[in-house]
């Protein structure tokens, strides 16, 4: 058999790990906090530039390129947007639904922005380049295998880390807090530590997100933490797939991005006339189906699901 | 757990149809021509695409290659890199591709070129990515572009400028890897050889007015704002505000600027101290070749990119034809058909250019856009003339370098 045909997929598999992280990262928040983060791509773009900016190479015209080992890129990513969104959570998350959106989306803006013009940091509007690829060295298809396997093995771990900690007291405490809290602050609850730390733990997962993401793309620019990209993207596949269950941010995942890439495929079958105005449909189909899934099933492909107590589900 | 099985099973035969796609057939070589179709340069894209097509088109009706025939297939890299990753990823593996044309965006171009075509061992040659930062790009002798990189335009405009007597200007750019290479590099030329710069700013783009902007720019008494961006976008919004303000007197533009759509805009009379500086077809004959071919195909020869794009396709063409359809030979190929020595070959010339190498003789194509010979980069030099405002439309003052 033809093995290049297997690269697609696997292509396709690195991707679908990498929104995988960042919609995990927002299903905490969302999902078990009911915390409207709309700037996702912020903590992205935090996690990416820490994990470049420490294992790539020096170069003159910025700081840091500390050469250091991918894994520890990896971990400081991670570190480093808990830490960003620790004074974020602060300050925003005394606001509710909509003014938390208006909020975040403000800092991610800011991010950005500081990222594009603060040379010195980040290398600019021209971004940072030469950064090292784990098992990079071996042939094309070989690394796509190891990095797709790599990037799966930590979407298993906090997958499953996750899982446990939504089935955990905590999680128990968190959704009561989602639905009802007042009647938790009633409990003694303390509802504005806890919801922050949903929200540094799904920061620190979309950090880990951005560093998976630059070491799988050698480079990174400004282009790259676009929130159409990054933020939005990764709403609607939490919507469709189900916010409040992880599977279901899987599968939303997995869907989006196949429906989002190999429609193209498709659209490449159409007389040469149409294959180019129909790569716009690609755009409106997205958005389509979000409509007809927030019309028919509001709660997502796979819903959240009730838990008991000592039920393993 | 009846409705989740079949969504998964729904996921799997939604991707095993789009993925087990059959495409392999022998004797011929497969471009992928890849433009940021939807994104910020969805408006450029159209006339690229165009006219790298035309480029294959016209190889394919004068014979095609002497192994078979030139099949393409466009895709679209958004000017963003994890679509263009995508899209690359799908054009080395599902289309399989011979060699690439574009991406469109720098920022594109590196991400694909570093995580997909160069680990893949393909040849790209991009016709619109304009960033320094592609020169230093660790290609293993990959990666082409038919389009000057910034840093060469923004010098040769700094000198021709001085030439013609601005000693003194503000320089306002579009904060993208565009702009501020433009600009960097103008700055660095301009003052190096005498001149000053008074205000130097990055802008971002889609604000509704710039004028807090422009009463900055204007402080230090310069009368000429230097402006590196677009003219369908922020560009376009600053000239206007600072013709009508009287911020300045002179207003200069690099090949972003120019657009005859900015002259119907503003009209013409109050663009007679505006210049611009774009590239220009070095050997008028070949530049009239293409822009012949490209009127009879409905394109607009004029159209920014549409001459890089044509020659990158047709360059690609004859580096396919000269190699043979060997891939590892294609590199080597390219430089061999686009540099001296060799006879000339100007756009669509394919049947004069077949017989040659067929013939085992050198080759050299002097494109559209400029002579197209590659440094050890993988760059060319362009060449650039300033232009003025005449009537509707922008004529050559004078050839720069």
């Amino acid at each position: 058999m033809d093995l290049t045909l297997l690269n697609y997929p696997i292509f396709l598999g690195v991707l679908i790990a990498l929104y995988a992280l960042l919609t995990l990262g927002l299903n905490i928040q969302w999902g078990f906090a009911g915390l409207f983060n709309a700037g996702v791509a912020g903590f992205f773009a935090v996690g990416a530039y820490t994990s470049a900016l420490l294992t790539a190479p020096p170069d003159p015209e910025r700081i840091l390129g500390l050469e250091l080992p991918v894994a520890v890129g990896w971990l400081a990513a991670t570190v480093m947007a808990a830490l960003i969104a620790w004074p974020i959570g602060k300050v925003t998350l005394r606001f509710r639904a909509d003014y938390l959106a208006i909020a975040t989306i403000g800092i991610a803006e800011i991010i950005r922005l500081i990222l594009r013009s603060e040379e010195a940091l980040s290398g600019g509007v021209r971004g940072i380049t030469q950064i090292p690829r784990p098992f990079g060295d071996l042939p094309y298809e070989a690394a796509q295998l190891a990095y797709l396997l790599l990037s799966w093995s930590l979407v298993g771990i906090i997958y499953w880390a996750l899982e446990r900690q939504v089935r955990a007291p905590w999680g128990r405490m968190m959704r009561a807090i989602r639905d009802n809290e007042a009647a938790a602050a009633a409990m003694g609850k303390d509802v504005e530590a806890r919801r922050l730390e949903a929200f540094i733990l799904g920061a620190a997962i979309m950090g880990l997100a951005g560093a998976l993401y630059v070491h799988f793309m050698r480079a990174i620019t400004p282009e790259a933490i676009d929130p159409m990209m990054v933020t939005f993207l990764v709403w609607i596949m939490l919507i469709l797939g189900g916010s409040g269950n992880n599977r279901g941010a899987l599968l939303g995942t997995a869907l989006i991005w196949l429906i989002w890439s190999a429609s193209e495929l498709l659209t490449d079958r159409l007389p040469a006339e149409y294959a180019t105005q129909a790569k716009y449909v690609r755009l409106f189909a997205v958005g389509l189906l979000l409509q007809i899934v927030l019309r028919w099933r509001p709660a997502g492909l796979l819903p959240e699901r009730l838990y008991s107590i000592g039920q393993k589900g | 757990m009846k409705p989740r099985k079949r969504s998964l099973l729904l996921a799997l035969a939604v991707a095993g149809f789009f993925t087990a796609t059959p495409y392999a057939r022998a004797q011929e070589a497969r471009v992928a021509l890849l433009s940021g179709i939807t994104g910020p340069i969805a408006g450029m894209a159209p006339a690229m695409i165009a006219s790298m097509k035309l480029a294959l088109d016209q190889a394919n009706a004068a014979g095609g290659l002497s192994y078979g025939k030139l099949l393409y297939q466009e895709f679209d890299d958004g000017c963003n890199p994890q679509i263009a990753t995508d899209a690359m990823t799908k054009a080395v593996n599902v289309f399989k591709a011979t060699a690439a044309v574009g991406p469109g965006c720098s920022g594109a171009l590196l991400a694909a070129a570093n995580s997909v075509s160069i680990p893949a061992g393909l040849l790209l040659i991009s016709s619109s990515a304009t960033s320094p930062k592609i020169t230093t790009l660790d290609d293993k002798n990959l990666v082409y572009r038919t389009v000057p990189s910034d840093d060469y335009q923004g010098k040769v405009l700094a000198r021709a400028l001085l030439a013609r007597g601005f000693k003194k200007v503000a320089v306002a750019y579009i904060n993208n890897d565009y702009g501020k290479g433009l600009a960097d590099a103008f700055k660095a030329e301009f003052e190096a050889k005498g001149g000053t710069i008074t205000q130097f700013r990055g802008h971002e783009d889609k604000k509704p007015s710039y004028r807090a902007d422009l009463a900055e720019l204007a402080k230090g008494g310069a009368d000429t704002l230097v402006l590196f961006d677009y003219a369908n976008s922020s560009g376009l919004t600053i000239l206007k505000q600072a013709i009508e303000n009287n911020f300045f007197k002179n207003y200069v533009g690099a090949d972003g600027m120019r657009d005859e759509n900015l002259i119907k805009t503003l009209g013409a009379d109050n663009l007679k101290t505006f210049l611009v500086s774009a590239p220009v077809g070095e050997a008028g004959e070949a530049y009239n070749r293409f822009a012949e071919a490209a009127r009879k195909a409905g394109i607009d020869p004029n159209a920014t990119f549409a001459a890089t794009s044509y020659d990158a396709a047709f360059l690609v063409a004859l580096a396919l034809e000269a190699a043979k359809g060997d891939k590892s030979k294609l590199p080597q190929a390219l430089r061999a058909v686009a540099t001296a020595p060799g006879e000339p070959i100007l756009p669509g010339e394919w049947d004069k250019a077949k017989k040659l190498l067929a013939a085992g003789k050198e080759i050299d194509y002097k494109g559209a856009s400029g002579d197209l010979e590659f440094d050890a980069a993988g760059d060319v030099p362009g060449s650039f003339a300033l232009f003025g405002v005449a009537g509707n439309t922008f004529k050559e003052l004078q050839k720069m370098n």
